[in-house]
């Protein structure tokens, strides 16, 4: 009971930081706080105050604004990229899960050969390559995380298809793909959301690396990682050009850790 | 002994056909580029004879086949060609940047160690209650805050509060040994932070599997201690079975330690690979690229055959018991 109990106050925590950011996100589509690009040399790196609740940085730009803005991008990208690599991911467990032998053993040699890749590294190089922009910077994201959900899958289609429900299917004569699509995938799918909601976080924590690299979101855009790197000159000056934005990333992360543990404590 | 042998030879043969892909899947990366990879090296500005020069410097001109062999041989020879951006030979390059970034990560995984290990037989010792809760709480926090914020708060902190720690200060352990340790804690206590987490929930997780195992009730009922309990047959089985769980921390140290060292600006690999990409120095990126994934595959490989060596009980794959 006491550890049903603890699992829903992490989820309810999570929940209320994913909120947050969801928050600032509609905010952003309102334009509450102003545009996040118009810069004024009358403003720079301005203390935070009421007329600028977050402060200004160094191009005079409005960081509240900045903030609400880089929610945008942040959630984009990592729903996106989750999406791109649960589609990879889907393909390759199930396939490798489903038919085993030399097939099995040719896609994870595969995906296990990509892990050995450190991610951030084959993400890096991905955009350096394909050139940096938003769908680049998803796709290879989405490359990189895959071969972590075919792993989550293939296990989960392994112990299920050898149930009695799959080989009645096959029996009667249903075809492989629809064994695959109607009968596994759904079943297997629910096992599958912890990862989805760890995958979140994790696509998140690569996005905003690579943007503090310069190699994410492109400028003018906001993006935590990158009003982090503009805010490390002004580190000593102009502290609330790091603190804000950190507590919005790292808000959004936390939320998703306890979401996830708050699911993974109810089954 | 016949089943360790088939185990260990499969993992060899599994090692290789590794080794390979990750070769074909650097040079493709590098080589099939829309267009070709010196027009991508020098931009939309380069004349006709600037590409052909650059063709010519970088074998271009010979087919795809015959460039990645030539490649391949000179990437297991440790030549792969010049840096376009430097001039300087790429395994020169690399190996000059290579122990910042190695030191890095291997303080790093020590502090992991130290850290880790101690809250883990702590947490375990009343699972659920207070003490287990706060770390877990604490565990959760640490994995959310990305290594480079950690590193700006810690820069923030040590230069504005403590006015201890100077940024960017890098000294060669050829010179002093102790100097360069301490030019890399903190850097490396910014690596290690979320990978604590992780081999701590791991640790605890195994730890809290022996406990309950048969061999420890035996071993209470014949009046050993806790402490001797715990240090002489808990720890010991369950850093067996976390293992794999710290190759992979090793692993994601590494990674982590290629985008800290830009915040900190330590002059190790993750520097040259931005350098590189910003230059688009082809041959350079897919040294580094090449060089580290090779790591990794030697670690994997390593990690696999030490555990099958200390863990009888592991499954010899399909050919034994």
């Amino acid at each position: 009971m006491n550890s049903r109990k603890y699992n829903k106050t992490y989820f309810i925590v999570g929940a209320l930081f994913l909120g947050i950011i969801v928050l600032s996100f509609i905010l952003s589509l309102f334009g509450v706080g102003g545009d996040p690009e118009t810069t004024s040399s009358a403003t720079k790196l301005l203390a935070p105050s009421s007329s600028h609740i977050m402060g200004t940085d160094n191009l005079g730009r409005d960081l509240f604004a900045r903030v609400l803005s880089a929610s945008k991008y942040t959630l984009f990208i990592s729903i996106t990229g989750v999406l791109v690599s649960l589609t990879l991911g889907t393909i390759i467990g199930i396939l490798a899960g489903y038919y085993g032998g030399w097939i099995d053993r040719v896609l994870m040699l595969l995906s296990n050969t990509i892990m050995c890749f450190p991610g951030i590294l084959l993400a890096l190089v991905a955009v350096a390559v394909w050139g940096p922009s938003l769908f680049n910077v998803i796709w290879a994201l989405g490359i990189v995380f895959s071969p972590s959900f075919a792993r989550v899958y293939r296990t989960e289609v392994i112990k299920v298809k050898n149930k009695e429900y799959i080989l009645n299917a096959k029996i009667l004569g249903v075809s492989s793909l629809r064994i695959m699509a109607i009968h596994i995938f759904p079943n297997v799918f629910t096992q599958i959301i912890p990862a989805v909601v760890i995958g979140l976080a994790n696509m998140t924590l690569f996005e905003s690396a690579m943007s503090y690299l310069g190699l994410g979101v492109q400028p003018p855009k906001a993006s935590y990682g990158k009003i982090l790197a503009d805010a490390q000159s002004y580190i000593r000056v102009a502290p609330w050009l790091v603190i804000f934005p950190a507590i919005m990333l790292v808000i959004y992360i936390l939320g998703l850790y306890f979401i996830s543990e708050g699911i993974r404590g109810d089954q | 002994m016949k089943a360790r042998v088939s185990y260990i030879l499969s993992k060899l043969l599994e090692f290789i056909l590794t080794l390979l892909l990750v070769s074909l899947l650097t040079f493709a990366a590098f080589s099939i580029i829309p267009g070709d990879t010196a027009s991508a090296i020098l931009g939309p500005d380069a004349t006709p004879e600037q590409l052909a020069i650059l063709r010519e410097k970088l074998g271009l001109n010979v087919p795809l086949y015959q460039r990645y062999l030539s490649w391949l041989g000179g990437a297991f020879t440790g030549n792969l060609g010049e840096s376009t951006a430097f001039g300087v030979p790429v395994s020169e390059l690399i190996a000059s940047r290579l122990p910042v970034t190695l030191g890095l990560s291997a303080i790093a995984l020590v502090i992991v160690i130290v850290i880790a290990y101690p809250s883990a037989i702590l947490s375990s010792r009343k699972p659920g209650k207070t003490l287990d809760q706060v770390f877990s709480v604490f565990g959760h926090i640490s994995f959310a805050i990305p290594q480079f914020v950690l590193s700006l708060i810690v820069i923030l902190l040590c230069s504005t509060v403590f006015n201890y720690f100077q940024v960017g200060k890098y000294v060669e352990p050829s010179k002093d040994f102790l100097a360069y340790i301490n030019c890399l804690l903190l850097p490396a206590f910014c690596v290690s932070v979320p990978k604590i987490a992780m081999t701590f929930k791991f640790l605890r997780a195994s730890i809290l599997a022996e406990k309950g195992s048969d061999y420890v009730r035996t071993s209470k009922s014949r009046g050993l201690s806790d402490i001797k309990i715990m240090f002489k047959h808990i720890l010991p089985n369950s850093t067996v079975s976390v293992i794999t769980a710290l190759s992979v921390v090793l692993a994601d140290l590494l990674g982590g330690s290629l985008v800290v060292e830009q915040v900190f600006n330590l002059p190790g690999l993750g520097r040259l690979l931005i350098q590189a990409i910003s230059r688009r120095d082809f041959p350079l990126l897919s040294g580094i690229v090449f060089y580290l994934a090779t790591m990794m595959v030697i670690l994997y490989f390593v990690t696999d055959i030490l555990i099958s060596i200390v863990d009888p009980r592991i499954k010899m794959g399909e050919g034994g018991q």
